[in-house]
This record gives structure tokens, sequence and C-alpha cells, in this order.
């Protein structure tokens, strides 16, 4: 089946637009003065990959745009609660989130189910891909950083 | 000669054009009764919505209205759903015969109050967009037989139930006349056509 999938035009489409896409990617890595880590490369490695980690795991509730839903979902393209959390959101990726939470003022209370499978790799490349997206322009956070900070996870097992 | 047949094709793809706008399919089942057509329509029901108002088939009277199968914990495609339908419900706000009608699947977890807090926190109204619960059988029941939708428990699936993303369409003689993808956008803009086509046959 997978031969056939591959031989098809559309197949071969999504594989060239992903190529392209990886290409363009590099050309803006090449040519950005670089972020804090100066390894730009690797930024654009986990930001695609962790844009892709985000829409199978994150973008149903938080949608692709990054707006949440009413009161149900925060938002996360304007989110004073990352700016201000950054340990405490690669804790709530793993391990989830209940209870109250304030964001931009208002006040959203409906439980956020953890995504235990994930790695601290790919735990990393969503925390790119959202702190690089929409507002947001953190840099790469890095994989030894979300492994420290997940040792330190309160109370969210 | 290859010059006549084009020239044929095209006027007749252009008086295909001009025809009338074909009406709305109408689904299931029809039987002839008396010399009368009679089709299939949405069985009796009774459920409560969201402010413990009695939702019947008289809730839809001359209406429109479009449902679906929801629940509030489900984290699957319940989300898309409500984005799209969020959607459908901004995008009907000036038209008085459209009304949204969304049945939970879970009815033991999804209480009146819950589905209240529920509506409140999507910042829609209950005059336009009921949430309703109700016994789980006839939910069951009305989901497959009354809107071809599939609606049960599954304990073997990750939130505990399989449903279809559907979104269907009702005119106001309670007939079912469209069927949708509530998770796919384009489909969702197919619904938000024929809701004008169906509101154009009353006219």
């Amino acid at each position: 089946m997978s031969i056939v999938y591959w031989l098809t035009s559309s197949g071969l489409e999504k594989n060239m637009n992903r190529f392209l896409l990886l290409l363009f990617l590099l050309a803006i890595a090449s040519c950005s003065p670089g972020n804090s880590s100066g390894d730009s490369v690797k930024y654009q490695q986990y930001f695609v990959q962790g844009e892709q980690l985000y829409n199978t795991h994150c973008s149903n509730c938080h949608q692709k745009s990054g707006k949440g839903l009413g009161l149900l979902y925060p938002p996360l393209d304007e989110s004073d609660y990352m700016t201000n959390n950054l340990s405490s959101v690669i804790c709530l990726i793993k391990y989830g989130k209940s209870g109250e939470l304030i964001v931009n003022g208002k006040q959203y209370n409906q439980v956020m189910p953890g995504v235990p499978i994930l790695t601290d790799l790919e735990i990393a490349e969503i925390a790119t891909y959202i702190y690089n997206s929409w507002t947001h322009d953190e840099g790469l956070i890095e994989v030894a950083e979300v492994t420290k900070v997940l040792q330190q996870c309160e109370g969210e097992d | 000669m290859s010059r006549l047949i084009l020239l044929v094709i095209v006027v007749g793809l252009i008086s295909g054009c001009e025809k009338k706008v074909k009406p709305l399919p109408i689904f299931g089942q029809r039987e002839v009764v008396n010399g009368d057509t009679v089709y299939h329509h949405i069985a009796k029901y009774q459920f409560v919505d969201q402010d413990s108002a009695i939702i019947t088939n008289d809730t839809f009277k001359d209406q429109i209205y479009v449902a679906d199968f929801f629940f509030t914990s489900c984290r699957t495609i319940c989300p898309i759903m409500k984005t799209q339908m969020l959607r459908v419900y901004e995008s009907t706000a000036e038209l008085p015969d459209v009304k949204l009608l969304s049945h939970t699947i879970d009815p033991e977890y999804d209480t009146v109050a819950l589905l209240h807090d529920f509506a409140r926190k999507l910042g829609v109204s209950s005059d336009r967009w009921h949430f309703v619960t109700g016994a789980k059988d006839s939910i069951y029941k009305i989901a497959q037989t009354s809107y071809f939708a599939t609606a049960m428990e599954d304990k073997s699936e990750p939130d505990g139930f399989i449903h279809s993303g559907a979104f269907l369409l009702i005119d106001k003689q309670q007939r079912l006349r469209g069927k949708y993808d509530g998770t796919k956008e384009e489909d969702v803009n197919r619904l938000l056509v024929d809701i004008k086509r169906l509101r154009k046959e009353y006219e």
C-alpha cells in the first residue's frame, strides 16, 4: 500500500512540499542572525518537529492558530501565563493540569490531560514551537533544560 | 466535426448551469401512503437543555436546525467539532429560523449544570444553541435511527465512547437533509452553503 502511496502524484507532491519547506527553512536559518544559542539549524529542526507534535497533541483544543476556544481552552498565541511560567508549561505538557488557571486575567478551569509518552526531546521541540510562534520569540528551548525542569515538577504525576 | 461536438458540449454546459439549483436530498427511506410520499423524519424525543428547559420536536417547529453528538470531557474530535459548530453559530447569528442542537452521549457525567457551564464558557446563548442531556438509551437510539449518526459506549476507546463527528442538517419538516464532517472546515463550509439553500426552499 505504502509503495502505491509513494508512487502517486499526491504522495510525491507532499514530499516535494516538505522538501521545499525544509529548504526554505534552512535558507532562513542560514540568513537569520541566529538566536541566543547560536545554533539556528537545530532551532529550525526543533521548530518543525515541534509544529508536527503540536498539531498531533495540542491543536485539537488550543487550535492551530493558538487562539484556544472560549473560556474552555486558554489561548497560547498571547498568553501571560506562558511568558511567566516556562517551567510549569513544560511540566503540564507531560503531566497535564487541573484546577483554576488564570490566563490574561481570565479564569479557566478545564482539566488538561498530559501526554506522558512524550520524550524530553519532544517536549523541548513542542516548547520551542509554541514559544516562537504567534507573539512569542523566546528562541530555542534546550532539551537539557527540559530534562532539568521535568525532574522538579511538583505533584503533577 | 470535432468543433461541432465541442459547441454542443459548451452549449449543454451553459444551459445546464442556468437550471434551477437542485434542492437538497432527503435522506432515509420513503414510502407512499394514500398517494402521498412519506419521508424519513426525526422520531419523537424529549431532552433537557443547559437551562433545564424541556426540549422536544416542538422546540424546533418551523425551524431549521443543525444537530451533533459530543461529550464535554472528550479530547479527541469534540474540541474541533465545537470550534466548527461555533463557526456555524456565529455565521447564522442573523438567521432567526436556524438553531443548533448538541446532544451529550455521556449523560451520566454531563449534567445540566455541567452543560450550562460548558455553554457559558463557549460564550453561546441557549435560545440559539441547546446542549441537551437525557436518558442514555434514548440519545443513542435517536442518534442511530433518526440522525444516522454513530454514538455508543466503547470502553476500549481512549475516551470510552465511539461517535461520529457528523453535523446533521434538519429541515422544518424534521427531515434529514444533509450530513457533514464536523471536524473538517471545508465540509462545514458546505453546510453553511446548504443552510442558505435550504432556507430558500421556504421563501
